[in-house]
C-alpha cells in the first residue's frame, strides 16, 4: 500500500503517527481512504474535495500540481507527503 | 605568497573565504559591492545578518518592528541581557553589534513595521531581499515586491525542530505564490509561541539562506537551490521537494498575472488604534471562518482561553485578545500597532 507521511502539526489527528498506510491507485483515492480512517484530518487537508490552498501534496518529492493533481497515479510503496507551509522565524 | 597578511588590503580579513574555490577574489569583490535588505531581525534574521556581515556584504539594511525581550535570547544570537535592560529595538541593537563585528560594512537599521505602503522603498535599491520574518503576510508582501521589481529573495521558515527554505529568482523560478498559494488561516498552524522552537533549527535554516545569499551576491547563480528544502533536526530527516516545474504549470496571480494583491493592499490586514482603550484592532480579509476549538487547544497552555460561536478570548502576558470568526482581533494592553501585529503573528498566526 502507499504510505502517507503526516507532518508534525497534523500528528494530533493521526494518533501521533508520522506515517500511515492508505490504499488507492491515485492520490485522490489515497487521501479518501486516509481521511475515512482518520476523519479529523479531512478538513485540514481537503476543502470540498480539493486540496486546500495552503497545503501541498507530493508523491515521492514531486508536487502533484505539475503531475495530474488528485488523479496522479500512486503505486504500491509510493510515498505521499502532506506538506504544510512553515510560518515561524 | 598569494595571501600574505596585509592589513591595508580590504580583502585580507576575508582570506579564508577568498581561498574557497567558489568565491575567489572576484566573488569577494562582488560581495563587498552588494546590497541587501533583511526583513525581520529576530531568530532567523540575527543569524542571517551575522553571516552576511562577517562575509563582507557591502550594505545591509536591517528592518524590524520589535524590541528585545528576555525570551528572545535563547535563539536570537546578536542580542544579550544588556540590550534587554536598555530596552533597545532589535534593528538598533543588531546594528550596534554588527558594526563591532565588521566596521567596513554599512549597516542601516530601520525600526518600522513592514507593510504595503513602505516595502518598495525598503527594497528598491538593493540586490537581494532576505526573509527573517515570522509570518506569511510579510512574506507575500516581500514576494509581490520582489517579483514586481525583479529582485531575488530567499524564503526561510522554522517551527519546533523543522525548517523550510527556497530561493526565488523572479522570471526564472516559481515564486512563493506558485508554491504556497495561500497562507494558512490564522490559528490553524502552530507558531514559535505555541509550538516552541529550537535555536539550532533556526541556525540551520538561516545558514542555508545565508549560503544562497552569498552565491547570488558573488555571482554563483548556477549553484543555487531549485527545490523546496525541508528538514527536521530532531528526527534527522532532510528532503528536497521538486518545485521548478510549478513555474509553467501553475496559474500564478503574482508572477504570471502580475497582480500584486498584497502590495496593492487588496490582501493582508489593516490595523487601527482604538483611542482611549489601550487597544489595537487588526482586521484581516479572510473568507473562511476560524476554527475556535482548534485555536483554543493550541493557546490553552499559554494563558486563559475561552470561546463561544462568536468570539474567542485569550489572556496572556498582560494582553487580552478578542478574536472574531473572520480573523479580526482586538488586542488590549497596547496602543502600539507594531507590537499588536507582533502579538497577532505570535499567538494567532499569519
Amino acid at each position: 500500500m502507499p504510505v502517507v507521511r503526516i507532518p508534525t502539526p497534523l500528528r494530533p489527528y493521526s494518533g501521533g503517527k508520522d506515517s500511515v498506510e492508505a490504499s488507492g491507485s491515485t492520490v485522490g483515492e489515497v487521501l479518501t481512504s486516509l481521511t475515512t480512517a482518520l476523519p479529523d484530518l479531512k478538513d485540514r487537508i481537503l476543502d470540498a474535495g480539493e486540496v486546500r490552498r495552503f497545503v501541498n501534496i507530493y508523491v515521492n518529492n514531486e508536487d502533484i500540481r505539475y503531475l495530474d493533481d488528485l488523479a496522479t497515479p500512486v503505486a504500491d510503496r509510493d510515498e505521499v507527503s502532506i506538506i504544510p507551509a512553515i510560518a515561524g522565524g | 605568497m598569494a595571501f600574505a597578511s596585509n592589513p591595508n588590503d580590504p580583502l585580507d580579513r576575508y582570506s579564508r573565504q577568498v581561498r574557497f574555490p567558489g568565491m575567489g577574489e572576484d566573488g569577494q569583490r562582488k560581495l563587498m559591492a552588494s546590497r541587501v535588505t533583511l526583513c525581520g531581525c529576530g531568530a532567523l534574521g540575527t543569524v542571517l545578518a551575522n553571516h552576511l556581515v562577517r562575509a563582507g556584504v557591502g550594505f545591509v539594511r536591517v528592518v524590524d518592528r520589535d524590541f528585545i525581550e528576555t525570551h528572545n535570547l535563547q535563539r536570537q544570537i546578536l542580542f544579550d541581557e544588556d540590550d534587554v535592560a536598555d530596552n533597545l529595538p532589535k534593528a538598533e541593537a543588531a546594528a550596534r553589534k554588527l558594526r563591532k563585528i565588521n566596521s567596513t560594512v554599512t549597516i542601516e537599521p530601520i525600526v518600522t513595521d513592514i507593510d504595503h505602503t513602505n516595502i518598495e522603498a525598503l527594497v528598491s535599491d538593493v540586490d537581494l531581499i532576505l526573509d527573517g520574518t515570522d509570518n506569511f503576510e510579510t512574506r507575500y508582501l516581500i514576494n509581490d515586491a520582489a517579483v514586481k521589481l525583479n529582485k531575488p529573495w530567499i524564503f526561510g521558515g522554522v517551527i519546533g525542530s523543522e525548517g523550510q527554505t527556497m530561493t526565488i529568482l523572479p522570471g526564472k523560478s516559481p515564486c512563493m505564490r506558485c508554491v504556497i498559494e495561500d497562507s494558512p488561516p490564522p490559528g490553524m498552524t502552530p507558531t514559535c509561541e505555541t509550538a516552541g522552537v529550537l535555536g539550532p533549527a533556526v541556525a540551520v535554516v538561516a545558514s542555508f539562506e545565508a549560503v544562497e545569499a552569498i552565491k547570488i551576491l558573488s555571482g554563483n547563480f548556477e549553484k543555487l537551490n531549485t527545490k523546496l528544502i525541508m528538514f527536521d533536526v530532531w528526527d534527522w530527516s532532510f528532503r528536497e521537494l521538486k518545485i521548478a516545474a510549478l513555474k509553467d504549470k501553475v496559474d500564478c496571480p503574482c508572477c504570471k498575472g502580475r497582480k500584486f494583491e498584497w502590495l496593492d493592499g487588496a490582501l493582508g490586514s489593516h490595523t487601527t488604534t482604538l483611542c482611549g482603550r489601550n487597544a489595537v484592532q487588526i482586521a484581516t480579509r479572510r473568507h473562511e471562518p476560524l476554527n475556535f476549538p482548534e485555536m483554543a487547544t493550541r493557546l490553552a497552555p499559554l494563558g486563559e482561553v475561552r470561546h463561544n460561536a462568536f468570539m474567542l478570548r485569550f489572556a496572556t502576558e498582560g494582553h487580552e485578545f478578542t478574536v472574531f470568526p473572520d480573523g479580526r482581533a482586538i488586542i488590549k494592553g497596547t496602543n502600539d500597532i507594531a507590537k499588536a501585529r507582533t502579538l497577532y503573528s505570535q499567538f494567532v498566526g499569519s
